[in-house]
């Protein structure tokens, strides 16, 4: 069992084979694929959260930016469904790993990047200044937004695990004082339960929230260089 | 192939037999039969609209069936509640702090679904019933499409089948005026005809009263110049004798 903070986040393996894999995989399942015209209430549902979602994401790209379509509802599924399957209890979540989260955020950034380096070169060069900056800013504006360019994948992959890494890390140790003043005094354990319920509707909120945001700014930075 | 091959070999001994031989192929595969059992795909047999039914949300009911004839109404609660206690106790399952964010968990799981349960349910429901009234609708508008062209042909068909009262009716209305024309032509022959005869009427009349004024002229004449001047006095006198003898006859009458 747990026995130290680190415990739950240690990458999970069955008898020294890495089932991370499959942990990553699971979530799939719980998309089933729709084969009728009408679907039980499960695949309706997820449909039309898709369909709703969907319009909303892509209504602010062009045709250039609608091929990305799949690959921003994949990413929304993924994270918000990987986020909500670990808040349940004795669950490993993937995207508290740092190395997971990078290797979604900068190959996504680095896509859109290039894909405006390629098809709109002076457009997206034109980012690194800002309309309306005084003549002798302009080198140390430059330098900056060339900074703040290249931090985006960072900030990216980083505020997802910490914020996710963090809850986890709140509701352990919450639970953990509970479990402490039991013994000490009943009333104030179960102040300490209520403020861990609040905590875990927290919770739920927060994985559904980083999902959109991130998304939402692959999608902004998408919006920028297509 | 062997029968192929003495098919062949016919052919080339008797010209009249090579149809055989050509249908050679064919006999052979003729002999192996397909498709001898039914398809097993269709009907696909209809999918359970309902799932399992299940106690405490987790445990099927045939689980409790299962245990009634041995253990009773009571027997799995106290298996349960037996495995409960004994993983507790032994602490195969150790009380941590996972322990009470489980709780916490599951019993914010189990109220939200309890509570907003039955309305997803039925909002994925009105999902589907709108999809489903929609391509109704489709289906319903294209055979009322269809209907309308109908009942517009079979009324089509009524008119035609009553188009001869117009044609009669023309026809009448012609023959009518046709009519009209021959007697109104007739009528003017015979205002032409009367015209010219009462002109040759008029013309002897008038020559005859002509004639006749012409005579009494003569006639007047000559009798005013035959009269003499003795006989003109004579007649004068005798006039007024008579005059004069009226005269008297009428004074001698009482005056009415």
């Amino acid at each position: 069992m747990n026995e130290n903070l680190f415990a739950s986040f240690a990458a999970p393996s069955m008898m020294g084979l890495p089932i991370v894999v499959l942990i990553v995989m699971f979530p799939s399942i719980l998309f089933p694929t729709p084969s009728r015209l009408i679907n039980n209430r499960l695949i309706s549902i997820q449909q039309w959260l898709i369909q709703l979602t969907s319009k909303q994401m892509l209504a602010i790209h062009n045709q250039k930016g609608r091929t990305w379509a799949l690959m921003l509802m994949s990413l929304i599924l993924f994270i918000g469904s990987t986020n909500l399957l670990g808040l349940l209890p004795h669950s490993f979540t993937p995207t508290t790993q740092l190395s997971m989260n990078l290797g979604m955020a900068i190959p996504l950034w680095a896509g859109t990047v290039i894909t405006g380096l390629r098809y709109k070169t002076k457009a997206s060069l034109a980012h690194f200044l800002p309309q309306g900056t005084p003549l002798p800013l302009i080198p140390m504006l430059v330098v900056i937004e060339t900074i703040s360019l290249f931090i985006q994948p960072m900030a990216l992959a980083v505020r997802l695990t910490a914020n996710i890494t963090a809850g986890h890390l709140l509701i352990h140790l919450i639970g953990g004082a509970t479990l402490a003043l039991i013994n000490i005094s009943a009333t104030t354990a179960f102040i300490t339960f209520i403020i861990l319920i609040l905590l875990t509707i927290l919770e739920f909120a927060v994985a559904l929230i980083q999902a959109y945001v991130f998304t939402l700014l692959v999608s902004l930075y998408l919006h920028d260089n297509t | 192939m062997l029968r192929r091959m003495v098919l062949s070999a016919a052919a080339a001994a008797a010209p009249c037999l090579r149809n055989a031989a050509l249908l050679g192929p064919g006999a052979l595969q003729a002999t192996r039969i397909f498709h001898t059992g039914q398809p097993s795909l269709a009907p696909v047999p209809p999918l359970p609209e309902y799932g399992g039914k299940v106690r405490l949300g987790l445990i099927p009911e045939e689980f409790f069936q299962f245990l009634y004839p041995k253990t009773g109404v009571t027997g799995p609660y106290v298996l349960g509640t037996g495995l409960i206690l004994y993983s507790l106790s032994k602490e195969i399952y150790v009380i941590t702090a996972e322990t009470f964010s489980a709780i916490s968990t599951i019993g914010l799981l189990i109220y939200v679904v309890k509570k907003y349960g039955a309305s997803i349910g039925e909002f994925a429901d009105k999902l589907s019933e709108q999809k489903i009234a929609q391509l109704e609708e489709v289906k319903q508008a294209s055979i009322q499409q269809i209907q309308d062209a109908i009942d517009t042909e079979k009324s089509q068909q009524a008119l035609v089948q009553k188009r001869h009262y117009l044609f009669d009716v023309q026809r009448n209305n012609i023959a009518m005026a046709l009519e009209l024309t021959y007697r109104e032509r007739l009528h003017r022959v015979y205002r032409e005809v009367k015209n010219r005869l009462d002109y040759h009427i008029s013309v002897q009349n008038m020559m005859r009263r002509k004639e006749q004024e012409h005579m009494i002229n003569w006639v007047e004449k000559h009798v005013v110049q035959s009269i003499s001047a003795q006989q003109e006095k004579e007649t004068i006198a005798k006039c007024i004798a008579d005059l004069k003898l009226l005269a008297k006859k009428a004074q001698s009458q009482p005056v009415l």
